[in-house]
């Protein structure tokens, strides 16, 4: 009887929105739903999730090519981080008095061992100078107390002579990258506004504050 | 005109930064800059993962994401994102986004728990729920849905949720995933300053001299956060102090003077013991001034259980628990007093060997005099502490003391200021309330609390865990504003708000998410939706929660963007548009509230999480839901139809009618032509150009309302004008956030501090005092010594905050001969959570393809497994393998190993307890026992 009543209830449901289809030709059609679909099929982990028996972790295969022997990673869209395409061993970790990937990296020197050079954005600090001063709070040369929010005039941009203290964790942005393959793609696709934005940072100047100002920009 | 593209590039460059800087150009100039820019539109957004709350700017082109940058006008991160923060651009690109619901079914289309998946339509899936849902409510009442609720909600999802739950279903068994993030936090707060708020604000970082960090990795967790405290230390290496107290060195150690590592659990005696130094050994430090007028103290119960299930519980009763399972959980019942806990708990009247009964105690405390207090203290002796503490098997007790003392020296140091941060190290702790509160014992005692660059700061792990979950209320036992459930006063604010019946909001709000877990393996719940969170991957002992949810009588839906492993074991998963898919607002760690736009459309038929709870109110009427409901324990919710009916309503009118579209929602216009909505996709209320076929099997064309204003500013009503105040919706589209309380157009920077909060200001005004802690929950306590209550009269403690005696006791399980190590999970730098977004983007995954066990060499060796190779890590609960990693970012002490959970294919919550904080309910993710072996 069951059995009856589920089949009549497809066939009925069926017939119904396949007339739907020709009734109002904007509504997608709906057949009867197969299962075709496994857990094991869907997502990062391909077998099974309730023994761990045959399971194991993708491997991390770092290159061990020393700086300056690999070729270097596009970066993945105009200004973003560059990966490091060099095996970090002996260079990390990163202590407040030696970080060793300054000795490089710094532009000075990047030029001469032909190494991807810290750009300008990484010498310009955008933090106003924030300090207490006879126990009052200071920023940009202001005492605040309950401030509105921050405005757009209260952007600050020096450039500094030195790297930036808030630029000093590399690791925070750039890693290494392990070779093999993804576990699942990316669709992603990048979109340089410089000839050269797959290899070199351009975000300097006035393009710092481009795009800014929310409340007027738009398509 | 014609430009070259090189001057094309500098004239828009040049118009943005003058419109920015308010100064004019030359109108030639901006017709060419405007466009240039009609290639790429950039706008203001906020980052989709940790709790610091970074700012950025998104770039879009035809509808895709094109590029993120760091944005230079957002207060909290000034330009600069972490590798996370600008790899947002790839997160929704991922190449298995969920496009359509799926359902599982047999051969003939028919829903089959044991069936795989079919692609489904939107009426389809919601007819299955509303089928589920009434099933669920005849079978058990409102106690029998549930929804795993988010810290990464939006504030506007989170609020839908909730109203739908709480208002429509009556049910308060909505928890979010916060829960195992902030709860010990929130309840810290709550007993120490009678409201949910942290004192503090990011400014403390450029203001004070000295940075402590327990519990947290800033370096990994909340890089730009560590970026601030990098930049501060290296401005004056000399004089600013970075100490890093770890039960492990991480890379938040690579930058600190002093590193303190400790024994898992030993937080509670170092921070006793740094408060002894100041009582007994440095007493002239001691602001009593500041204390007697703005502090009390006061102790609670000590024998309060682990949060485990008790023997008392179905699934416990029914033997689902195996027997080595069972060895750990009857200390739910009683334990033995050890030896090293025996010296702190001689005040409370036990010795080493006695039986300790456990009882539930709830949030119960009670006022004790200062001398009671120090008598509590006296155990923590430099001696004492050292010998418990040392976490480092190799490390010199000598120069580990010496740290100890240079620690407490500079807490000590008049006119040094110190901030403490923490985040899950003292959250998820089986006493994570009490160590909360031991922190702001020791600023207290110094008044170095609630003042510009000092204070005591608990940091967020999630974007919206302080915006939605908290503020929101998206927890069981909540109401918006800090208002609870069992109050009554604050259910009629709500009702009336909400223009819902009086007596329809249910007064009982225990269903925390463990207790959501346990009641589905007890078949209780019979229906439970997961939103914006992974439970099925993130709680511990989680072989339990997938069995009952694979082999029970029940439903379980997930939506996701990407099919994790929540999604696997679900019955229905529904594709759920992203966050830059959607309008939403998230408020950070530092009471910072961020608006942004929907950026792009989402992809196939994927629609926002507040969508699909409105659409789902749409199937539910007054006669479904508003009838007399059936409660546990022989409790029951009123019949409020006949109120109902006399508000206007009838038995047909829909939840959507009243809790969505009602009149003061289409009061929010749609407005295509002014900002903030100009120019921007709204497609839960205009619809949009994919034209999916909705809830009711046509074309949804939207709500036509600003149905994400009207949430937002009825959700902002309730704590305007009651020390929660918010801006309004188009002021947070022009600003980078705000600090609530927003007064009068400014935000608030110190909490409690005259100076700096007009509240305190306001409640000063007699008294001149320099601070206010005017939250008003649990300010009237009995009197008592450290044993118990001793006379029940209540005393007010009006505007005053608490100092709490709260001794150091062991965790539940530790290692021995059979499991002898310790076993630490948490996250990296490069991925979110459970992975499902991180792992999609390719420079993430390359970067930490695979969780890895960090262990110590000399352990490495002792276990016979080789750097590189598979382990088993194995507890009573479970098994998982994960290579062993000896030299990484993170150097283990022997006895100890620490293992992500980011990955699927290393699921370590198998592995993990599910004991709680008895007071907060929030899981210890940090400690449990493990054996190491070759795989």
């Amino acid at each position: 009887m069951k059995i009856i009543h589920t089949l009549l209830f497809g066939f009925v449901a069926s017939t119904l929105l396949f007339t739907g289809c020709f009734t109002t030709p904007e509504s997608k059609q709906e057949n009867v739903p197969k299962p075709t679909i496994t857990e094991e099929s869907m997502g990062l982990r391909t077998t099974e999730i309730y023994t761990e028996d045959t399971t194991t972790a993708s491997k991390t295969e770092y290159t061990s090519a020393v700086p300056g022997t690999s070729h270097k990673f596009k970066r993945a869209f105009q200004d973003a981080p560059p990966m490091i395409p060099h095996s970090l061993k002996g260079l990390i970790p990163i202590k407040a008095d030696s970080n060793q990937c300054l000795s490089c990296h710094m532009p000075a020197m990047a030029k001469l061992v032909k190494s991807t050079p810290i750009p300008k954005s990484h010498f310009t600090n955008f933090r106003p100078s924030t300090y207490i001063m006879d126990g009052k709070v200071i920023k940009s040369g202001v005492v605040i107390r309950n401030t509105s929010s921050e405005s757009l005039s209260h952007v600050s941009i020096v450039k500094q002579g030195k790297l930036v203290g808030a630029r000093f964790n590399c690791t925070q942005c750039h890693a290494p990258q392990s070779q093999g393959n993804l576990a699942v793609e990316n669709n992603f696709e990048a979109d340089y506004t410089s000839k050269d934005g797959a290899s070199r940072s351009s975000w300097i100047g006035t393009k710092l504050m481009e795009g800014i100002d929310t409340t007027t920009s738009g398509y | 005109m014609s430009l070259s593209r090189r001057e094309f590039l500098k004239s828009s460059a040049a118009a943005s930064a003058a419109t920015a800087m308010g100064m004019t150009i030359p109108s030639d100039l901006q017709a060419a800059a405007t466009k240039a820019e009609s290639h790429w539109r950039w706008d203001k957004a906020v980052c989709r993962f940790c709790g610091t709350g970074c700012g950025i700017m998104m770039a879009t082109k035809n509808g895709k994401i094109v590029a993120v940058k760091g944005d230079p006008a957002a207060p909290v991160n000034r330009g600069l994102n972490c590798i996370k923060g600008y790899f947002n651009a790839k997160i929704m690109y991922g190449a298995d986004r969920l496009t359509q619901p799926l359902l599982r079914v047999d051969s003939n289309g028919a829903f089959d728990k044991k069936g795989k998946f079919a692609p489904i339509s939107w009426k389809r899936a919601f007819d299955e729920m509303e089928v589920h849902i009434k099933k669920a409510l005849k079978a058990n009442g409102p106690e029998g849905i549930g929804v795993f609720a988010s810290g990464q909600y939006t504030v506007m999802e989170g609020y839908a949720a909730q109203k739908m739950m709480k208002g429509g279903f009556r049910s308060n068994a909505i928890d979010p995933n916060a829960r195992h993030c902030m709860a010990s936090a929130v309840v810290g707060f709550y007993q120490t300053f009678g409201i949910d708020e942290p004192s503090g604000c990011y400014d403390d970082i450029e203001l004070t001299d000295t940075i402590v960090s327990w519990g947290s990795n800033m370096a990994e967790m909340h890089p730009i956060l560590w970026s601030r405290v990098t930049d501060r230390k290296l401005s004056d290496p000399k004089h600013v102090k970075v100490i890093n107290m770890s039960t492990y060195t991480h890379r938040t150690s690579d930058l600190a003077d002093i590193e303190i590592i400790f024994t898992p659990n030993t937080d509670l005696a170092l921070w006793n013991y740094i408060a002894r130094e100041i009582v007994y050994n440095n007493p002239d430090s001691i602001d009593w001034d500041f204390v007697k007028k703005h502090i009390v103290f006061a102790a609670s119960p000590v024998n309060i259980g682990y949060g485990m299930r008790s023997d008392k519980e179905k699934s416990v009763i029914d033997g689902k628990y195996t027997a080595l399972e069972m060895e750990i959980m009857d200390k739910e019942q009683r334990k033995v007093v050890s030896a090293t806990e025996a010296p702190a708990l001689k005040p409370y009247g036990y010795k080493e060997g006695d039986i300790m009964e456990n009882k539930p105690a709830g949030l119960k405390h009670w006022e004790i005099d200062f001398e009671e207090y120090k008598k509590f203290l006296a155990p923590y002796t430099l001696d004492y502490v050292a010998t418990i503490s040392k976490g480092d098997p190799d490390e010199d007790t000598t120069a580990f003391k010496a740290k100890l003392q240079e620690l407490a020296n500079l807490y000590i140091e008049k006119d040094r200021k110190v901030v403490s941060f923490w985040t899950m190290g003292m959250n998820q702790h089986t006493r994570g309330t009490w160590v909360n509160t031991l922190a702001y014992n020791v600023h207290f005692l110094l008044n170095k609390q609630a003042k510009p660059g000092s204070g005591a700061f608990s940091l967020t792990g999630q974007p919206s865990a302080c915006g939605t979950a908290r503020e929101v209320g998206t927890f069981c036992h909540r109401l918006p504003a800090d208002m609870m459930v069992k109050n009554p006063k604050h259910r009629k604010i709500v009702e009336n708000r909400w223009k819902i019946p009086e007596g329809t909001l249910n007064p009982v709000g225990n269903q925390h998410v463990m207790k959501i877990h346990r009641d589905i393996e007890d078949g209780v719940i019979k229906f439970a939706w997961v939103n914006v969170c992974n439970p099925y991957q993130n709680t511990a002992s989680a072989t339990h929660w997938i069995k009952a949810a694979r082999e029970m009588d029940n439903f379980i839906v997930t939506s996701d963007g990407y099919p994790g492993i929540s999604a696997k074991v679900s019955d229905l998963i529904l594709p759920s548009a992203m966050i830059y898919e959607k309008w939403g607002a998230y408020g950070n760690a530092e009471r910072r509230t961020q608006h942004w736009r929907q950026q792009v459309l989402p992809v196939g038929d994927a629609m926002s999480d507040t969508w699909q709870w409105v659409e789902l109110s749409k199937r539910f009427t007054v006669g479904d839901v508003w009838g007399a409901q059936p409660l546990r324990g022989d409790k029951s919710l009123p019949d409020v139809r006949k109120k109902a009916y006399a508000m206007g309503y009838d038995d047909d009118t829909t939840m959507y009618e009243i809790l969505f579209a009602n009149e003061e929602a289409k009061s929010y216009k749609i407005d295509k032509g002014t900002f903030p909505q100009k120019g921007y996709d709204n497609s839960e209320c205009n619809g949009d150009s994919r034209n999916v076929i909705g809830s009711d099997g046509t074309v949804f064309k939207g709500y036509n309302f600003m149905i994400h204003e009207y949430l937002f500013e009825e959700y902002a009503s309730f704590g305007r004008g009651h020390k929660h105040d918010l801006a309004d919706f188009t002021t947070y589209h022009k600003v980078r956030g705000l600090k609530w309380p927003v007064v009068d157009g400014k935000e608030t920077q110190w909490r409690f501090n005259a100076t700096y909060d007009s509240y305190a200001a306001k409640e000063v005004k007699e008294s001149g005092n320099s601070h206010a802690f005017y939250g008003t929950l649990a300010k009237s306590l009995s009197f008592g010594d450290l044993q118990g209550i001793q006379s029940k009269e209540k005393k007010s403690l009006y505007n005053k905050a608490k100092i709490f005696a709260r001794p150091y006791m062991d965790p539940p399980e530790m290692p021995d001969a059979d499991y002898d190590t310790w076993l630490c999970t948490g996250r990296v730098l490069e991925h979110w959570h459970s992975g499902t977004m991180t792992m999609r983007v390719p420079e993430l995954y390359r970067a930490v393809p695979e969780a890895l066990c960090y262990m110590h060499p000399q352990d490495a060796k002792d276990k016979g497994v080789k750097q590189g190779a598979l382990c088993w890590i194995e507890s009573r609960r479970g098994k998982v393998k994960a290579r062993v990693e000896t030299r990484g970012r993170n150097r283990m002490p022997k006895g100890l190993v620490f293992v992500p959970w980011f990955d699927e294919n290393v699921f370590i919550n198998k592995v993990c307890l599910d004991a709680t904080c008895p007071q907060s309910k929030q899981t210890d993710f940090k400690k449990c026992a493990v054996k190491i072996y070759l795989a």
